[in-house]
């Protein structure tokens, strides 16, 4: 476990602490579906989820193996029974149900049956209205999914709703999740899984509330059309009881990294008579597997066509460095990205990707790959759990990862490769991918490591203003903007997302009123390894303001923090802004002779502790000059919720003292 | 084989070798890149009508893609349902040169469901591909055939779609049987050419070199600076029902066929109904008591298939559920009335989109369906989607417009009701509590009415806590901690709702030398100015109109006396009227701001005019006051 891990992993217990404890012992209980208590229409939470829109009375899976006659092979089947109180109008989203189903070369998911209902208490007495036909949809949404939908009839506020259905599903390496809590209270929720000795699964649980299973060896008997197979069973018992409904937060990765889940992948097949085959349950396992995959370590090691392409890409080059870049640019400016983040190519050779010029992230990447690697440039793939997709659990799971990149090494070196934008630099990957950590794949010696994908490079944004006020109150001068890193990243797209500069530069003044621009000039634009230079005639109008002599002016124009961006007093989750930032101002002002100073405004240095992130700001004054500057800098890329009252209170400050006031007096 | 083979190749190269160069983007006239995110090269459109009830369409176009601006347009679209299908599919990518990148194959263009937002099912599908290549320019080149086997519209052309886009050529060519009729409307000075081809008419409207136009904000449309042609059946055919749709009477009487008969009830219902208005007097209040029993016991879930989309299932069914769409809600609450001895007409209206054209009856103009209960005097609307608004509260979105009651006698126009700016409005009375340190108590009481109770209704549908965080996040007001708040609608039958939030803040003041400054308007600032646009083309909204008056009662902080307070200011033009003014009394400041906007559509030539309006009410949301010392 490495700091970001322990961090989270502190914030769990923390929050199961302080926020909900859970009792030690679940009673199990059984519900019979259509055996409605009239009691249960009383149902009420108090706390936090006293105005809930509804109330999950009770809402219990079970999963179990099955033998097929028809394929001749195991089976997952998954039930569930829900039921739901809806308190008021907007908790009627609770009566309508959609499962998604997943097909795929034959195999698929099946909904065996799905029962419905909606109670209502009318003089004292229940009344069913049952889920017709009629109020059954199935949308084919394309070759893989289907969607079936659901709408219960009669439902008002104070109704019961239930829900029960079946599932059984031909694939049985990643399980359907189980999740314990919802958006709205949860007072009971089970989940039973019974899995044959043959299949070992890892699981993962997620969430702030940690909820151990029983667990128990059983006896179960399969029925294969006239055959029975006797085979010992590991069952799996979760319970939890009064689980409060998820609230989000903003500045958070996903909530799926906070929602209490358990989730089953498999890890080792022995059935009896075949040889003993294990799936991912290790590092080296998975690596084995991957290595083998033809969409992941058999593409990479087609390269044939990369043998042909590297001569016309680098030349007579040799120099590591040079060859990389040159490699890394090909891949960038031939191969377009379509928006599809995978782990998994698209094809099994990477011929088609070159001669496609477009592919998704596995694609690029991987085809990044085959270049490095017949450059004979030491380079491995590594595996990220993007931070839309929530954090890897840390132990051996491959379906929780969700992308792929490359780490090259040269010498000593170490640089992160993401090709998928044409704007990124070696060690500069897309946002998403800042996801503190992942897994590098070594195939030769079939093993992995956790290594960090933090950018620790600042990225910097400095604004120089050199400015003179007249006597008419108006600012004109030069502005000076120059951008690193992730900030470049977003000023270049910016600039080229554009339908011309014209209209660039109408976005750019856009909330900055009285702003006027001339002779505008940006460098290196395509140089991407250099900073982006900014420079531009400027006029400021408007911005000073007049009252009696005196002449008034907030200095950092527009580019003052006027808001803290956190409002909320507590905060549960981690504050990620996914790589370190710096962002200085400075600006020199002439004024005319006849204004004076009244007073100069003090300096300021605010640090938060461990120099983890800070605010200066300076004035110097000499007769008719004036200099300001301010900055504010943030060391990480990661503010644990403790670290969130500081944050707030350095932006607190930062929001005080740009605000102050410049007060001119005329003689 | 192999022979035949070689042949068709040699023969692809021929055409190909042809081909090349044709789209090379140095062959585009300067003019038309000019602003362009995307050239047109060329765009061909058939549709040929073969009876009222099937139609054949032909669509072909290639266009160059200038930059990153118009990237979203790399792609092709065409839906369909059980009423069409799409065949023929082809796909081509081009280099800046004109040279042929990529062939696309059939199984590169994707099929999905294209089930529509808060629908629950309807059976729309789409086929699509997108366009992928890492350099501009590049040109795309696709073509498809769908054939039709039921007709509601016919396509319209409007060859520039977007902004930054210009046009090398473009046509449409419609074709119809000469024992049909149909109607047209087009942009001015377009030109219609029509020859008879055996039994058909032909029509063909074109164009050439159509220069790209500049984004401009709050646009109404360019249909006033490019050329366009919308076009409607005179007679349909559609899922098995036929329908004349000439004028709006027609069409009206058409959609009174697919509902008529459909508002029986079961008995249950028709006892709920005679128990409920038992004893009732007026026709208003048995109105009100039915549509409240409308909103309690209904949910919104939409279903289309098919002619579903204009024909509501009846009232039995809905009563059966108890939910249904916009027809099926619309048309059970008409069956509700009917039994209370209520008329009442199903009213096609288009929600957020503009008034029927009185002269030119066609489908595509209306996308919902709300109930109109007519009175000489007291005209009652219903939305009857909606489980919170009164009585007679139909939203912003489905006022002043032209739409089509629905009656026994044919389809009759008529208009909504206006909500007014002064309806929509926003009344506050703030009041601060000030200490020299710039922290202060707040309490803000603000009533607000119509679209304005509309905007913040969904608001007091939430849970406590997220009430707050949205409050924290909405009000500009610093370092702020919430201390109360509460919502209420004192009359369920009146669109307006209170609220009152109590609060605690520091920083109101800002320092400035020895000075203390304080933003006057403390929460209702226009924080934003738009900018001037020289040589504006297209006419722009002002699409919401409201007022607003705040009052804000500040006591001077002990130890400060005003040293400067700003003069009071008016505002006044036909966008609206804008009042700031502040005055001492004691040891209390009273700022009060009224502001009023008119929504209207006005001229392009009048933008630069709204401009410098809304600069001026920027400039006066901002004005400071000044506290010193006390010596």
């Amino acid at each position: 476990m490495n700091t970001i891990k322990s961090i989270l992993f502190g914030l769990l217990l923390v929050a199961t602490l302080s926020s909900y404890a859970q009792q030690k012992e679940v009673k199990p209980r059984t519900f019979k579906y259509g055996k409605i208590e009239l009691s249960e229409f009383d149902t009420k939470v108090n706390g936090s989820d006293s105005a809930a829109s509804a109330i999950a009375l009770f809402d219990v899976g079970k999963g179990w193996f099955e033998f097929s006659a028809k394929t001749g092979e195991f089976i997952y089947v998954f039930e569930r029974h829900m039921r739901y109180k809806i308190i008021n109008k907007t908790g009627y989203d609770y009566a309508n149900l959609e499962i998604q189903l997943y097909e795929s070369n034959g195999n698929k998911e099946n909904l065996e049956y799905m029962d419905g209902a909606t109670y209502n208490l009318e003089a004292g007495k229940t009344v069913i209205s049952k889920l017709n036909k009629e109020s059954k949809f199935s949308e084919k949404q394309d070759k893989n999914f289907t969607l079936k939908k659901f709408a219960l009839p009669n439902v008002k506020e104070g109704s019961i709703v239930e829900f029960k259905y079946k599932i059984k599903s031909d694939f049985i390496f990643t399980l359907r999740s189980w999740y314990f809590q919802k958006e709205i209270p949860v007072l009971y929720s089970s989940y039973e899984i019974r899995i044959p000795e043959y299949y070992k699964y890892k699981i993962t649980a997620g969430g702030y509330l940690f909820i151990n299973p029983k667990e128990e060896l059983i006896n179960e008997t399969f029925m294969s059309g006239t055959n029975t197979l006797n085979a010992k069973s590991l069952k799996l018992n979760y319970q939890v009881e009064n689980v409060p409904g998820l609230k989000t937060e903003n500045f958070i990765t996903t909530m799926k990294d906070y929602v209490s889940r358990v989730g089953f992948e498999l890890s080792s097949i022995t059935v009896p008579g075949a040889v003993y085959r294990d799936v991912t349950s290790t590092w080296p396992k998975i690596v084995k597997r991957l290595k083998e995959d033809e969409n992941f370590g058999l593409f990479a090691n087609r390269r044939s066509f990369s043998k042909t392409l590297l001569k016309e890409i680098i030349k007579t080059n040799t120099d590591k460095d040079t060859v990389l870049s040159l490699v890394f640019n090909y891949v960038k400016n031939n191969i377009k990205f379509n928006n599809e983040v995978e782990k998994y190519t698209s094809e099994t050779n990477p011929k088609s990707i070159f001669e496609k010029k477009a592919g998704n992230s596995a694609d690029i990447n991987l085809c990044l790959l085959t270049l490095l690697t017949e450059a004979k440039i030491d380079a491995f793939p590594v595996l990220l759990s993007t931070r839309s997709h929530g954090a890897h659990p840390g132990f051996p799971m491959l379906t929780e990862f969700n992308n792929v990149i490359i780490v090259a090494q040269i010498g000593e070196k170490s640089i992160l490769l993401d090709a998928t934008d044409k704007n990124h630099t070696p060690n500069m990957i897309g946002f998403d991918n800042l996801c503190h950590e992942g897994l590098k794949v070594n195939f030769a010696d079939e093993t992995a490591d956790w290594i960090s994908v933090e950018d620790p490079t600042i990225s910097r944004k400095s604004v120089n203003y050199v400015l003179n006020l007249d006597t008419e109150n108006k600012i004109t001068g030069k502005m000076y903007l120059a951008s690193t890193n992730y900030e470049a990243l977003d000023r270049r797209e910016s600039y080229l997302s554009a339908a011309n500069e014209t209209d660039f530069l109408k976005n750019y003044k856009d909330g900055k009123p009285g702003f006027g621009i001339k002779n505008y000039k940006i460098e290196n634009l395509t140089n991407i390894n250099e900073s982006l230079v900014e420079t531009m005639d400027i006029s400021i109008d408007d911005n000073v303001e007049e009252a009696g002599n005196l002449i008034y002016f907030t200095p950092l124009f527009y580019e003052r923090t006027k808001e803290n961006p956190f409002k909320l007093e507590e905060r549960n989750f981690p504050v990620d802004f996914g790589h370190p930032t710096e962002k200085s101002i400075r600006i020199t002002l002439d004024y005319p002779k006849e204004y004076q100073i009244d007073k100069v405004p003090k300096n300021e240095k605010i640090i938060l502790p461990e120099e983890s992130a800070a605010f200066t700001f300076m004035f110097a004054n000499e007769p008719g000059k004036l200099v300001i500057s301010s900055k504010i800098s943030f060391k990480k890329s990661l503010y644990t919720p403790e670290e969130y009252h500081h944050l707030k209170e350095l932006f607190k400050n930062i929001v005080r003292k740009q605000s102050e006031q410049i007060v001119l007096k005329k003689s | 084989m192999k022979r035949l083979g070689l042949l068709i190749i040699g023969l692809l190269m021929i055409t190909e070798a042809g081909a090349q160069g044709i789209y090379d983007v140095s062959k585009i006239s300067p003019d038309l890149l000019k602003d362009a995110s995307m050239v047109v090269r060329y765009e061909s459109v058939t549709y040929e009508v073969k009876d009222p009830g099937n139609a054949v369409y032909d669509y072909k176009t290639a266009v160059t893609l200038l930059n990153k601006n118009a990237e979203s347009s790399s792609e092709m679209h065409e839906f369909y349902d059980k009423f069409s299908s799409i065949h023929n599919l082809k796909a081509t990518l081009y280099d800046d040169k004109g040279n042929k990148v990529k062939e696309y194959k059939s199984a590169d263009f994707k099929d999905r469901s294209a089930v529509s937002n808060g629908t629950l099912y309807d059976d729309s599908r789409v086929k699509f591909l997108f366009f992928l290549y890492t350099s501009f320019p590049y040109t795309i080149e696709y073509s498809y055939n769908v054939d039709y086997s039921g007709i509601r519209f016919y396509p319209s052309w409007r060859p520039v779609s977007s902004w930054g886009m210009s046009v090398e050529k473009s046509e449409y060519i419609f074709k119809i049987p000469e024992t049909m009729t149909f109607k047209y409307l087009k942009s001015a000075g377009l030109k219609t050419d029509s020859l008879k081809v055996k039994d058909k008419m032909q029509y063909k409207w074109s164009c050439e070199n159509i220069k790209a136009l500049e984004y401009e904000p709050m646009s109404a449309g360019i249909s006033n600076v490019s050329p366009w042609i919308t076009l409607a059946p005179n007679q349909l055919e559609y899922d098995n029902s036929k329908a004349n749709i000439e004028n709006w009477a027609n069409l009206g009487a058409w959609i009174y066929g697919l509902s008529n008969g459909a508002q029986v009830l079961p008995d249950a219902v028709k006892l709920k109904v005679q128990s409920l208005i038992k004893g009732v007097g007026t026709q208003k209040d048995k109105i009100k008591i039915l549509y409240n029993y409308l909103q309690s016991n209904t949910r919104y879930v939409g279903v289309q298939l098919g002619i579903g989309g204009y024909k509501p299932i009846t009232a039995e069914k809905v009563a059966a559920v108890n939910y249904g769409d916009c027809k099926a809600l619309s048309n059970y609450m008409k069956a509700l009335l009917q039994e209370a001895g209520i008329k009442s007409n199903l009213v096609v209206i288009g929600n957020d989109m503009p008034s029927l054209n009185k002269k030119f009856a066609s489908l595509n103009q209306a996308n919902h369906m709300i109930l109109c209960v007519p009175q000489e005097k007291d005209t009652t609307w219903l939305e009857c989607t909606s489980q919170f608004v009164p009585a007679g509260y139909i939203g912003n979105d489905n006022s002043d417009r032209t739409v089509l009651l629905v009656t026994e006698s044919g389809g009759i126009l008529a208009q909504t009701p206006y909500y007014s700016p002064t309806n929509n409005y926003q009344k506050r009375i703030t009041k601060v509590n000030l200490d020299e340190e710039g922290s202060a108590d707040i309490s803000i009481e603000t009533q607000y009415g119509f679209a304005q109770y509309e905007d913040n209704l969904g608001l007091t549908l939430l849970e406590p806590m997220e009430q707050r965080k949205k409050l924290m996040n909405s009000l500009s007001i610093p370092n702020m901690q919430i201390n109360t708040f509460n919502f209420n609608q004192p009359n369920k039958d009146a669109a307006i709702m209170n609220e009152k939030i109590e609060l605690k803040a520091s920083q109101l003041l800002t320092k400035g030398g020895d000075k203390l400054f304080i933003t006057l308007n403390l929460i209702n600032r226009q924080e934003n100015v738009i900018t001037s646009i020289e040589n504006r083309k297209t006419y722009f909204n002002v699409k919401y109109g409201y007022s607003d008056q705040d009052e804000i009662i500040y006591n001077i902080p002990k130890g400060y006396k005003v040293e400067f307070m700003p003069k009071d200011i008016v505002i006044e033009s036909e966008f609206g009227k804008y009042t700031a003014k502040v005055v001492q009394k004691d040891n209390s400041l009273v700022y009060s701001r009224t502001k009023m906007i008119n929504n209207k559509k006005y001229p392009p030539e009048k933008y630069n005019e709204y401009v410098a309006f809304s600069k001026k009410i920027y400039q006066a949301d901002k004005q400071k006051g000044i506290f010193s010392k006390i010596e």
